[in-house]
């Protein structure tokens, strides 16, 4: 059985964290009530931590256990400033460590946060240095969320330097979700931001559970890292649910890296290093030699491909995750972080220089009373 | 020639000061006085004196001004605080009089001014008796001998008419009315007061009426009318004023039944029956009858009573023994009939009684245990999300 640490920093990693937590109580409007009745249901051993420098973002989690909401106290917050965060961490090193330290050992970790904000992406590369140094066999897997494009230039500059961060530590990979890319679920960002958090928690929970299951076709933990130590080392997830209607495996593995089915914008066939599927359902449902033939074909284009197939009732589901050799959408971020900074520079200059000029009329005045 | 300018000297001197004694004697000065009615002051050939005051109100005195082997003569009303000059006032050597101050109708003070040379002025009082005003002043009053009472109860009202002036009042009537419909008069209404009163007088009269109708009532003033011995026509009148009435005092019982809790089949238990009297009359003859439905499987020992009396506010407590006989539930009631004033009166009251199989004595408590244990857990629950 895995030990799984899922670390949720920051207000947006707090919140997939909470969404994961709801997932295991059931899911749906059911998990408010059956949190009273019953115990979350992870399928391996998985400890859940809630991380923050903010106490009301912790207040705010409804699905997560008292004892799971670690507050870091930082006099007056970090202020989206990654500086005042990493320092905030530096000073709270041996709390934080001593808390995930008492849940035990692991054999893998998730760390969630977002990219732009102060908390989680100052947090997150210094913890996962931490993580590596504390247990020598870990996996360690980020999944780092991109910030919605109009946000603001602090969140693309934050974005733009916690990306080169989190590449740069020893993480076995990192898993991208979009924002941007996913706000096409919803009008308002409240709404938007609960769906995008439950599609992450649906697919991490679903990973989780195949991971640890005796499986036809095996795929492990050994699988899966080599997945995400391919190509960037960042990859991203795509998952699908087959009904009634069309139960075929075939087509379920083909909708599952369609991109309305991806949490980051990317082109399987163009863009991926490695990828593994697995597919998961009734026995009557998985025709071994229908679901090898498509692997194959994906294959040709998309690198080398993991298949892992757990009979389970039910009608086919099935969870893509890949690394891609090339992510031109990022690059677009740091173009645009670029842009953004340098106007920024530019603007402050400029008000600098204006300034100057209104000092200069009274450059040789004294004041007088 | 040294002899010569001390003596002019000298003699500008002793012109320099009769010069100085010549404008002394000169001066204007004044001297006040208290004057009564026919009091006079003289200053030199000047007389003057208080004829009467015409009113204290408007500030007017008269005074008579004469002097002798003069033909001024005259009477004038002097307007309190303004100079009248006479001859051509203290300046021109005439004098000046001026009232400052108007105590009653039977004194001023008066303020006189003249030059020196007339003479000093001197206050000769009146031999007369000062007049006595013939000014009667009737004060009237109306008060009942209770300001709370209940429909049905008698009160006595007095009014008293005093004068307390300095003249006669006559032809004095009264005018207590309307006659308030909250009331019936019973004996000595409309009140009769003395025809005349002397100063210092007094009489009353008294009248005895019933409260027919309960509310707050305002009590109109009663007006008192006369003249004095001129037949100048005065009245006055008393102050209104607020009474009570209640509504008619009734005895009024609270009959509150109190089992001791579920009795077993077989066994016994108590019913504590308390009668309390609310109400403002005292209940008399009162007689407990009691009832049980279903007649049988329940029966009660010493529950049916009678007593004399509840007095106002009073309570009777007893107990009764009850015994379950058949298990059930049992409606016992009471019924109290009494006597209160005229009228005869009942009040009821009821309370279930239930005999319980005496093996499930507890069976209630089945039901409850578990859902204490589901919120037990439930709580526990929250406590481990609450943040
Ligand atoms: N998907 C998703 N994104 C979120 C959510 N909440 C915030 N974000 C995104 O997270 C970014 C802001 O980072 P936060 O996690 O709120 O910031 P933080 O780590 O708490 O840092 P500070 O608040 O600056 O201390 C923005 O780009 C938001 O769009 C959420 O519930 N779901
Ligand atoms: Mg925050």
């Amino acid at each position: 059985m895995l030990n799984v640490l899922m670390l949720g920093v920051g207000q947006c990693g707090n919140r997939i964290l909470d969404a994961i937590n709801k997932e295991a109580l059931g899911g749906g409007g059911a998990s408010s009530l059956t949190k009273y009745c019953l115990r979350p249901k992870f399928p391996s051993r998985v400890e859940t931590l809630a991380v923050n420098t903010a106490i009301n973002d912790l207040k705010e989690l409804r699905f997560t256990t008292a004892k799971d909401r670690l507050h870091v106290p930082n006099l007056h917050g970090v202020g989206a400033n990654r500086n005042v965060g990493k320092q905030a961490f530096m000073d709270n090193r041996d709390m934080i460590m001593g808390e995930i330290e008492k849940r035990g050992d692991f054999d893998l970790a998730f760390v969630i946060t977002s990219t732009s904000g102060g908390t989680g992406s100052s947090f997150s590369p210094l913890l996962i240095n931490e993580l590596k140094r504390q247990y020598r066999n870990i996996t360690v897997i980020t999944i780092a969320v991109l910030p919605f494009r109009e946000e603001g230039s602090i969140y693309l500059q934050n974005a733009a330097f916690s990306m080169r961060e989190l590449m740069d530590v020893e993480a076995e990979g990192i898993i991208l979700a979009d924002n941007q890319y996913l706000k096409r679920f919803s009008g308002d960002i409240a709404s938007a931001y609960d769906k995008i958090n439950s599609m992450i928690a649906q697919r991490l929970l679903f990973l989780i559970e195949s991971l640890d299951s005796e499986m036809l076709s095996v795929t492990d933990l050994g699988d899966f890292k080599t997945v995400m130590n391919g190509g960037l080392r960042i990859g991203t997830m795509g998952f699908y649910q087959a009904d009634r209607k069309n139960p075929s495996v075939r087509d379920a593995i083909e909708n599952s890296l369609k991109p309305v089915n991806l949490l980051y914008p990317a082109n399987v066939t163009d863009d991926s290093a490695r990828a593994m599927i697995i597919i998961q359902g009734s026995r009557e449902y998985l025709d071994v030699d229908e679901i090898t033939k498509e692997v194959e074909r994906l294959s040709a284009s998309a690198g080398h491909v993991f298949k892992g197939i757990v009979v389970k009732k039910g009608h086919p589901k099935v969870l893509s995750v890949f690394t891609m050799a090339s992510a031109p959408e990022l690059e677009a971020i740091y173009a645009q972080a670029a842009r953004a900074m340098q106007d920024e520079k530019e603007k402050r200059l400029r008000a600098r220089k204006q300034m100057d000029d209104a000092f200069a009329h009274i450059e040789d005045l004294e004041e007088i009373y | 020639m040294r002899r010569m300018i001390y003596l002019a000297v000298f003699i500008l001197l002793i012109q320099a000061v009769h010069a100085i004694n010549s404008s002394d004697e000169d001066t204007v000065t004044f001297k006040d006085f208290t004057l009564n009615i026919g009091d006079r002051i003289d200053i030199g050939d000047y007389q003057a004196e208080l004829i009467e005051i015409q009113s204290v109100k408007d500030g007017l005195a008269v005074m008579q001004v004469s002097k002798v082997g003069s033909p001024l003569e005259d009477q004038r009303a002097f307007l309190l605080d303004s100079a009248n000059n006479i001859d051509g006032g203290a300046e021109d050597g005439g004098i000046t009089i001026t009232v400052t101050d108007i105590f009653d109708d039977q004194s001023v003070k008066v303020r006189v001014e003249y030059k020196e040379d007339l003479g000093t002025a001197r206050k000769h009082t009146s031999e007369r008796p000062r007049v006595i005003a013939d000014r009667p002043n009737l004060v009237v009053g109306k008060s009942f001998d209770k300001n709370q009472m209940s429909v049905g109860d008698e009160v006595k009202v007095t009014v008293t008419v005093k004068n307390i002036g300095t003249g006669q009042a006559l032809n004095i009537g009264t005018e207590d009315l309307p006659p308030l419909p909250e009331f019936s008069y019973i004996a000595g209404y409309p009140p009769k007061i003395k025809d005349t009163l002397d100063p210092g007088g007094a009489d009353s009269a008294v009248y005895v009426m019933s409260a027919v109708k309960e509310g707050s009532i305002r009590v109109p003033a009663i007006q008192v009318s006369y003249t004095d011995s001129k037949k100048n026509a005065k009245s006055n009148s008393s102050e209104p004023f607020n009474i009570l009435i209640n509504p008619e005092s009734k005895p009024d019982l609270v009959i509150k039944l109190d089992p001791s809790g579920p009795i077993a089949a077989g066994g016994k238990g108590m019913l504590n029956v308390s009668l309390s009297n609310t109400g403002k009359a005292s209940a008399t003859r009162v007689k407990i009858e009691a009832q049980i439905k279903p007649p049988d499987g329940l029966e009660a020992i010493g529950l049916e009573k009678s007593l004399f009396e509840i007095p106002p506010e009073q309570e009777v407590n007893y107990s009764a023994e009850l015994l379950g006989k058949k298990a059930g539930n049992y409606t016992v009631s009471l019924k109290a009939s009494f006597q209160g004033g005229d009228a005869a009166m009942i009040q009821e009251g009821k309370v279930e009684v239930v005999v319980q199989e005496q093996e499930y004595k507890y069976l209630y408590l089945l039901p409850i245990l578990p859902i204490i244990v589901i919120i037990a857990w439930m709580y526990r629950r929250y406590r481990e999300y609450k943040y």
